[in-house]
């Protein structure tokens, strides 16, 4: 009986992607990056192992929510002090730091583990159109959330 | 009856537990009464993953599989229900381990597969 391949460290080849947040809507997003950085669309998948590519998110002031989550999404943050509690709407959140909200939504559909740590380093959000990743020579993906027929 | 002394039994009986404890981390391995304890669990957790590793690679190869048929504009339940109805046999040990490591033979399948209606 033959074993189940293992992929060794040298053949893994770890690609870059460009995903553009304009207009998207941020759960459908954020699953499809999660699905990216662990590498769960190759067919060398390994549980233990880092098999996904790095991921740049430009344009993440641009990444819409539906219905009135703008107003109703709560972010909360905690100072740890008795009434430390903090907490802004989706609006203001996106206002202050657009990166955090990407980065928090992938961060929650990613492993909580040490290996859930080090992918979440794959992932680069920026605001506006521009990245500093030139050198990697990322490819661009595009990813459709928008449903067909809505605007 | 002829009087019997436990001591020679009871330190072969204890050195066979502790021999079973080796490697484990500090008093697990070192006093007997945790070490039996330890070992007593450790035996039943490897009776019981040894069952649980033939569900968790199937998963596994489901996960590779669907990835792959992904990119063939396939999902896995498609695949998996196109496969049946041209009768081609190969298990999901098979089709996983042509996904990841000779992708060209894998696409033939999926190729196949499309030709059922």
């Amino acid at each position: 009986m033959s074993k189940t391949p293992l992929p060794t460290k040298d053949t893994l080849e770890q690609k870059w992607y460009v995903i553009d947040a304009e207009q998207q809507r941020l759960g459908r997003l954020a699953t499809e990056i999660a699905m990216i950085l662990r590498g769960k669309n190759k067919p060398t998948y390994t549980p233990h192992m880092d098999t996904g590519d790095f991921v740049i998110v430009v344009n993440a002031e641009k990444v819409v929510v539906t219905g009135r989550k703008g107003q109703q999404k709560l972010y909360r943050r905690h100072s740890g002090r008795p009434g430390g509690m903090k907490t802004e709407t989706f609006d203001q959140l996106q206002a202050r730091i657009p990166e955090r909200i990407i980065e928090k939504a992938v961060k929650g559909m990613l492993p909580k583990n040490a290996l859930g740590r080090k992918l979440f380093t794959k992932l680069k959000v920026y605001k506006g159109s521009e990245h500093p990743h030139q050198a990697q020579q990322p490819e661009p993906l595009t990813i459709n959330t928008i449903p067909a027929g809505d605007k | 009856m002829t009087r019997v002394k436990r001591g020679n039994v009871a330190r072969k009986r204890r050195k066979k537990i502790l021999k079973l404890a080796k490697g484990y981390r500090g008093s697990h391995s070192k006093l007997f009464r945790t070490a039996n304890q330890q070992v007593m669990k450790a035996l039943r957790n490897a009776y019981r993953d040894r069952r649980k590793r033939k569900r968790d690679f199937r998963r596994l190869w489901i996960t590779r599989i669907n990835a792959a048929a992904r990119s063939h504009g396939l999902s896995y339940s498609q695949l998996t229900g196109k496969l049946k109805k041209a009768n081609v046999g190969l298990n999901r040990k098979m089709l996983a381990q042509l996904a990841m490591i000779d992708p060209p033979a894998f696409a033939k399948v999926v190729e196949i597969a499309n030709q059922v209606e």
